[in-house]
This record gives structure tokens, C-alpha cells and sequence, in this order.
């Protein structure tokens, strides 16, 4: 009944956040619910397994969280000697899932949930991912690191001028951003793992906004030597720059297309800022039809057929690139990006990070507190 | 190649002022290496002229104001640029141009945008005789804000590119 009156109330609020001409292209499919119960852990730590456990599920927003007896599936696990063995059964007692987990319980829990995740749903789990961010907390902007669900925040930057335009590298292992230590903006590169920096482009004028490719080997981003900012692609250690725009406007804010042949982009070539996407390689700029005239930082989710984008004054929308179809799914904010499920989007409000769930509108806040908070990014 | 980027740099003078900062113009310049070239490119930095530091004079020369969302520098603007291109021909300093923007809009095209009227900026004075190898550029967008304020009056002051004279 619950479940039943989730979907509806889900259903009820979905043509409030769409524009009237706009048809909605949400479904609510029945995998989108699979019944799941999750025991208690047993065992010490099993406390905090548990209820990382059952939000990291939860928030997935592939089952509907229950009690045992109507679950199609059932979650229990047992901490022992630090660790965590995890099994998940199915209606008929069958053992679908079993397997041990080492690290700190939220580890072990994020994990677990992401395994659940790709095994009963078929889908990838967020739930061990990490987001950077620009936070205000200390009186300067500084690039912060977090779990996907806002747990485990910690200062990377601490620069004490500007640190901006953070980009997490898919792996999750090296952090991009800009800094402006020189007095001028440039992109530096951190390894998260040793702390090692270096400053890695460092053109004449403006260097800004990075964008790892999928597979981290290249930085796409805007660097301004040639007279005019416009999009680059540079080697994961800032070499070999080539320019891929020629124009006279602005061009910012690259996201790459999961095969890593296409970058998207927000260009004013002509007027307010659009989306255009182009081949990596270079090549003629497309527009990328969104039905709105103020477009700019632009999300490629990871499946290929969504761009997330903010819309001045609008809050965020999301193109189906197949159909072309455009719908806003929150009525306020900025900077969106997709995490590695294509279904969940970070962006901000300025004074939190939100998780937002763009199936079914839910929005939740992961990052409060830290002062001004901008410019999310996702590991994958 | 030397003759290609010349004629890029005389088209784009002799057009500077009716279309070098405007905004949908779609003219491009043929220029070094037979490159679309749509400005001329930046010299080298000067190590250690950091903007906000104290080997920037950033006093001297009255900031230059720009419409919302826009980049072309307008002709009550342009006045004030022909006072700051009189005062470098009778200097030798090499000035950094800074942009602004104001806080709509989201950071990193405002980062581009600051750099897009830090450029516009630094074109006219190239038009107005001024060697462009002695004009840096850099873009704040949105940071470091005239007037910490919200609204059109404080976002109007924050729509700049302010002028900084290398000690």
C-alpha cells in the first residue's frame, strides 16, 4: 500500500515540474520497484552497515524497501572480524547473492549495495562513487571530496585564493581544477591517492574547465591563448593541445559522450549560449536542439542518450537524445551531472548539493553547511 | 605565414571598431598556419604579475562596463579606452586586462565570458596602436566582485574589465 502510494504521489507531482507543451517521457516501469527487505546485520558495526545499507538502496530507486515477508528479496549480512559476508535470497530461499566485504563499514556497505544493485536490478550502483565540490566554508572557494552521499566530506584544496571547476577523473583516482596561485586561471592535477599537484595547462590568458574523457586519458577544456576562449582537448598531463572551436563567442563547459568520440559544449556563438557538440577530433560544432535559449554546463550521462544542462532562470532539463524531447526535472539550480546509473543527477542550489533521482523528481540534500556550494562533479 | 598573420591582424584592425567586440558577428580571420584565427594571440605571461598583487597598479586606469550577458565594448566605454591607449603610448609598462561578470549564471561560462570582454577589451586597444604583446588577459568571472551586492545596480558594476599597469 505504501509502495502503491509512492508511485502515485511520484505520478501526481511529475506535470507540475513539466512545461505544458512538453509530453512526459518518464515511465514507471515495474522493475523500477523490485520488493526488498533488509535484515539487520549481526555483529559489531552492524549498526551502521545497516542503515547505510538500506539508504544506499533506497535511494537507487530500483526496489521498494519492505518487510521480509512480501519482499522478492531478502538482504542480511554478519560483521565478523572487521569484515562484512553479505548474502541475498530470493522468495524461494535461493542464494542469488553471496559474498565478503573488508574496509570501514560505509565501504563495505556502499559495496555490498552496489553489488545488489547489478545483480537483482541489472542496473550499475552509485553507492561507492564520489563527488568533488567548490564550498565557500573557509571564506575562499576550495575543492572538497565526499561520498556519493555527502558522508566523509574533506578539504583537497587549500589554496587560500580561488579553486574552481573541479573534475573528477572517472576512476575517481586524480582531481582537475582550476586555481589561480599564478594570479592567472590554470588547470592543475591532483592524485587523491599521494596529494602529488602539478599545474598542468598553463597557456597565456584563461585556462578553465576541465573534463576527463571516459577512459581518462584526455582533458577536454577552454583555454583563451589564441585570443578568444575556445575548446581544447590536451593529454591527461596537459600536453599536446589541440584546439577544436573557431569562433568569436564563448565556448565552455565540455562533457564527453561515453565512447569518448563527442564532446558537448556551451558556446554564445550567435547569441545566448546553446549546446553544440563535436567530434573529439575536431570537426564542425552541431547544435544540440533543447528548445531553450540559455544552455550551458552540459552533463553526457554515461548510457550515451541524455545531456543534463542548466537553463537560466529554469533550474535543470534534460534532452533525450533520441527522441529530442526536453523536459526541466528541477525548477531551480545549476550545474548538473549524471552519475554512473544515468539516472541520478548532482547539481546545486547554492546553499546544498542535491541528489535528484530524474525518473521520479525525488531530490534530496547530500551537502549542506559548507557555505556557498557549486560546481559538482561525479566519479564513475 | 608571417604575411598571413599579418593580414588576419590588419582585418581585424580595419573592422575593430565596428566589429571586433560585437557579439554575433559571424566574420572569422584567416591567420597563422591558414587557422581560423578570431584574435590576436596573447604573449607570453610576465612571471610573477599576479593582478590582485603588489606589482599591479590597478588604479590607474578607470574600469570599462559592459551590457548583461554582452562582450562588446560600447561608445561611451570606448572613450575611456582611448585615454588608456594615449597613456600606454607614452609608457613602455605592459598592462593585464581582467574580466568580470556578474553572479547570474553559472560559473564556468562566466569564467569564459570575463575572459571574452578581458579580450574585446585588449582588441581595441590593439586597433587604437597598442602593441598586443604588451596585454595580458585573465578572467575572474563571477569572483572577486566590485560590489558584493545583489541587484541591477551592483550587478551593473560588476560587469567589467579593469586595467592593471605591471610595476
Amino acid at each position: 500500500m505504501k509502495i502503491r502510494f509512492r508511485i502515485l504521489a511520484a505520478l501526481a507531482l511529475l506535470p507540475l515540474a513539466l512545461p505544458a507543451q512538453e509530453a512526459p517521457t518518464i515511465t514507471i516501469r515495474k522493475t523500477d520497484s523490485i520488493a526488498l527487505a533488509v535484515q539487520p546485520v549481526a555483529g559489531a558495526g552492524g549498526e551502521t552497515v545497516t542503515s547505510v545499507l538500506r539508504n544506499d538502496l533506497a535511494v537507487s530507486g530500483w526496489f521498494s524497501m519492505g518487510d521480509a515477508g512480501a519482499a522478492s528479496y531478502v538482504v542480511s549480512g554478519t560483521m565478523s572480524g572487521g569484515g562484512l559476508s553479505g548474502v541475498v535470497k530470493d522468495r524461494a530461499g535461493g542464494v542469488v547473492l553471496s559474498k565478503s566485504y573488508s574496509g570501514t563499514p560505509r565501504a563495505m556497505a556502499h559495496a555490498f549495495a552496489d553489488d545488489i544493485v547489478e545483480t537483482v536490478a541489472g542496473q550499475t550502483g552509485i553507492a561507492s562513487t564520489h563527488i568533488a565540490f567548490v564550498a565557500t566554508r573557509t571564506g575562499k572557494k576550495e575543492i572538497y571530496l565526499a561520498d556519493y552521499d555527502g558522508a566523509n566530506v574533506r578539504q583537497i584544496t587549500n589554496d587560500g585564493v580561488i579553486s574552481v571547476a573541479p573534475a573528477l577523473s572517472p576512476d575517481g583516482r586524480k582531481l582537475a581544477y582550476t586555481g589561480y596561485q599564478s594570479g592567472y586561471a590554470d588547470i592543475y592535477l591532483v592524485d587523491i591517492i599521494t596529494g602529488a599537484r602539478n599545474r598542468i595547462v598553463k597557456f597565456p590568458g584563461t585556462n578553465s574547465g576541465a573534463a576527463f574523457s571516459p577512459d581518462g586519458g584526455r582533458i577536454a577544456c577552454t583555454i583563451s591563448k589564441d585570443g578568444n576562449p575556445e575548446l581544447y582537448v590536451v593529454a591527461a598531463n596537459g600536453s599536446g593541445a589541440k584546439r577544436l572551436t573557431r569562433t568569436r563567442g564563448v565556448e565552455s563547459s565540455p562533457s564527453w559522450s561515453p565512447d569518448g568520440s563527442e564532446i558537448v559544449f556551451s558556446s554564445d556563438e550567435g547569441g545566448n549560449p546553446r549546446l553544440f557538440r563535436i567530434s573529439s577530433g575536431g570537426g564542425t560544432p552541431r547544435p544540440v536542439s533543447t528548445g531553450h535559449s540559455f544552455c550551458t554546463e552540459p552533463s553526457w550521462s554515461p548510457d550515451g542518450r541524455k545531456i543534463a544542462f542548466t537553463v537560466r532562470n529554469n533550474g535543470i532539463a534534460v534532452t533525450d537524445l533520441s527522441s529530442g524531447s526536453t523536459r526541466i526535472v528541477a525548477s531551480s539550480g545549476e550545474d548538473p551531472v549524471w552519475g554512473a546509473d544515468s539516472r541520478h543527477l548532482i547539481y546545486s542550489t547554492g546553499s546544498a548539493l542535491m541528489l535528484l533521482d530524474a525518473q521520479t523528481g525525488k531530490s534530496t540534500p547530500i551537502v549542506t553547511g559548507l557555505g556557498k556550494v557549486s560546481e559538482p562533479t561525479w566519479s564513475r | 605565414m608571417k604575411q598571413l598573420f599579418l593580414f588576419g591582424f590588419a582585418v581585424c584592425t580595419a573592422v575593430a571598431l565596428s566589429a571586433c567586440g560585437g557579439k554575433k558577428s559571424g566574420e572569422e580571420y584567416v591567420g597563422v598556419d591558414g587557422d581560423y584565427v578570431t584574435g590576436m594571440p596573447l604573449p607570453d605571461r610576465v612571471d610573477g604579475a599576479n593582478f590582485f598583487g603588489g606589482t599591479v597598479n590597478r588604479s590607474q586606469f578607470e574600469p570599462v562596463y559592459f551590457p548583461y550577458d554582452g562582450f562588446t565594448v560600447s561608445d561611451s566605454e570606448l572613450i575611456k579606452l582611448e585615454t588608456v591607449a594615449a597613456s600606454l603610448k607614452n609608457m613602455s609598462n605592459d598592462i593585464i586586462i581582467a574580466g568580470f561578470t556578474d553572479e547570474r549564471g553559472t560559473e564556468e561560462y562566466n569564467r569564459g565570458l570575463g575572459e571574452r570582454r578581458a579580450q574585446a577589451v585588449r582588441e581595441q586597444l590593439i586597433a587604437m596602436g597598442i602593441s598586443g604583446n604588451r596585454i595580458q588577459t585573465v578572467s575572474f568571472g563571477e569572483e572577486m566582485p566590485a560590489d558584493p551586492g545583489s541587484g541591477e545596480a551592483a550587478w551593473a558594476r560588476n560587469r567589467r574589465a579593469e586595467f592593471g599597469v605591471i610595476k
